[in-house]
């Protein structure tokens, strides 16, 4: 009894300390500036209004009460930076998944020579920071007409999902039972046992690297910042910190962070759901 | 189809072969795109790069280096940047170790819990930064509204120099602290359940059960985010630069703020790309660190 109420005590701090940075955030996106602006500062709107969603999306909005609130001048480039979000997320989540999947589980299980120099390679990549290769990879992109479009900074974003998501996903190979003896018993080839056993057997950890590229690649700024910004291509990073820059429209602000956080949500929660259906400590089934 | 056929006739490749047959084109991708922005930085670290007055450059050889060494605002920054680290990784770890714990023997509402932990790594680098601006900072903070709730009524700002880089990473942890969460719980699942019916039978109390059958499962997944988390907070830079800007004066001016600051805005190439190897060696060591003393057993 005493552990299930310490239990319940532990579950409702942890939904505390996840919510409550969250909700004060977004909480502004529903004030009008007035409200923005009183101090000491209301725990939540007391008369809220949705008027910067529209805003921000380039619409005006009219409140019951007469008042008109006019469209963001950034709702151009917010409208662009999502679509070409969504497109480049999606692309890059695919090629790591079919990239990282066979190269984690190499490192993760089997033993071979030159391994701890193949891991040093790609664990270099992951050690260099983003900002010491802005500027190269500025110039590079310059030379090759990269900037300004999607393609290179897809390549950019491969460069860091590839290294980082192998990284983890070598840890969950590892723990997996042996059973590529039972399969080669069984008949199958090596490939055979990766596509048809460990492939099934490790969905969960897919699924979370998965999680991983989509949202890194949604998520990335500093290299958003210096190739794509201002452009046609520009993406929602890259086009929320438009606001940081000028005069602090705090409700606009909020409000286009709540469309980026949408998408993020939709995926974790999806394959949230995939991972708790998973049997995961009985793979084989029976 | 027919590919995974002929493979299947063809019968077995050498581990060594495999391996390569995966894993080449990813290292070979990898290189390029990396050995060129890399040789481009080391080549400009050892240059004076002026805009001024036309485009130029200057071999100066180590003296960007040297210079790099005098400056209070590097040593500053190398501070900055380790503390953040540490307090991060201690911080992250433990979180994201205990939502594990607990979220582990929960039946019911499991998948509610765990759509709920795992919003704060659905938010941005950049997000995130946003989102702590306005939480700790001004005076118009969550921590101010709770000292009026609480009839103190004093604002309190703890983007506050003394204990800014503590907040920064309380935020960092926030954001973090759901991925190693999240790896934990899908790592414990690979425990086998007998373990613990063994445990159960050996009448093991719930810290030795942990410290005996859960841990020495989790080990390498530590391990593993131990690097991760401190690579991630040494390199950290939007979240950073969006919070706090480095500031107040220089307390939050983690290396990547201040590298960031002679690349892009003083416009001292070199000088910046010189730091940034400072920065690098940084994070090699201390990931080498953190193998010999930890992950040796392991990899």
């Amino acid at each position: 009894m005493n552990k299930k109420i310490v239990k319940w005590i532990l579950i409702i701090v942890i939904i505390f300390w996840t919510i409550m940075p969250l909700y004060w955030f977004l909480r502004m996106a529903f004030m009008n500036p007035a409200e923005l602006s009183l101090f000491p500062p209301h725990f939540y709107p007391h008369k809220p209004t949705i008027s910067g969603f529209f805003n921000v999306l380039g619409f005006s909005y009219t409140s019951s009460s007469g008042e008109i609130f006019i469209p963001s001048g950034q709702a151009d480039q917010i409208r662009r930076g999502l679509m070409n979000s969504l497109v480049l997320a999606s692309i890059v989540t695919c090629i790591t998944l079919i990239v990282t999947v066979p190269l984690a589980y190499t490192f993760g299980r089997l033993k071979f020579q030159h391994k701890n120099k193949l891991l040093f390679a790609i664990l270099l990549s992951v050690a260099l920071p983003p900002v010491s290769l802005l500027i190269p990879f500025f110039i590079l992109f310059v030379k090759a007409g990269l900037t300004g479009n999607l393609i290179g900074l897809t390549l950019v974003h491969l460069t860091i999902t590839i290294p980082f998501v192998a990284w983890m996903l070598m840890g969950f190979f590892r723990n997996l039972p042996p059973v590529e003896p039972l399969a080669t018993i069984d008949g199958f080839s090596r490939i055979a046992t990766f596509f048809k056993i460990i492939i099934p057997m490790s969905k969960v950890g897919i699924a979370v690297a998965a999680i991983i590229s989509f949202l890194f690649s949604w998520n990335e700024y500093d290299f958003a910042m210096v190739l794509v910004n201002g452009t046609p291509a520009t993406t929602l990073p890259a086009s929320i910190s438009g606001f940081l820059f000028q005069h602090p429209e705090v409700e606009h602000l909020a409000a286009s962070v709540i469309y980026s956080l949408v998408p993020p949500f939709i995926v974790a929660y999806l394959l949230q759901k995939h991972i708790t259906e998973m049997n995961i400590t009985n793979p084989i089934g029976g | 189809m027919g590919y995974l056929k002929h493979k299947e006739k063809a019968g077995d490749l050498s581990n060594f072969q495999f391996a390569l047959l995966l894993t080449l084109p990813v290292v070979l991708f990898l290189v390029t795109i990396i050995i060129y922005p890399l040789l481009y930085s080391i080549w400009a670290s050892f240059q004076q790069i002026s805009f001024f007055g036309g485009y130029r450059t200057n071999f100066v050889g180590f003296k960007n280096y040297i210079d790099v060494l005098h400056s209070p605002s590097f040593w500053n920054g190398a501070i900055v940047s380790l503390r953040f680290m540490v307090e991060s990784v201690v911080l992250t770890l433990s979180v994201g170790l205990g939502i594990a714990l607990t979220l582990k023997g929960i039946l019911k509402g499991r998948g509610i819990m765990y759509s709920i932990i795992i919003f704060p790594w659905a938010v941005s680098c950049y997000g995130a930064g946003i989102i702590f601006k306005y939480f700790w900072g001004g005076i118009r903070s969550f921590p101010s509204a709770l000292s009026f709730i609480l009839g103190e009524g004093r604002s309190i700002n703890m983007l506050d120099e003394h204990i800014v880089i503590e907040a920064i990473s309380i935020g960092n942890a926030w954001h973090l602290a759901p991925l190693v969460a999240l790896f934990l719980l899908a790592n414990m699942q690979t425990i086998p359940t007998r373990l613990y019916d063994m445990a159960e039978i050996d009448n093991l109390g719930g810290f030795r059960k942990f410290y005996y059958v859960t841990l020495p499962y989790l080990r390498y997944s530590l391990f593993i985010f131990t690097s991760i988390v401190a690579v991630l907070s040494l390199k950290m830079f939007d979240y950073i630069f969006v919070q706090t800007g480095g500031g107040p004066g220089t307390a939050s001016a983690a290396l990547t703020y201040e590298i960031y600051k002679e690349s892009f805005q003083n416009l001292n190439l070199g000088y910046g790309a010189a730091m940034s190897f400072y920065l690098l060696f940084l994070i090699l060591a201390l990931t080498i660190l953190n193998y010999l003393f930890w992950g040796r057993k392991m990899v």
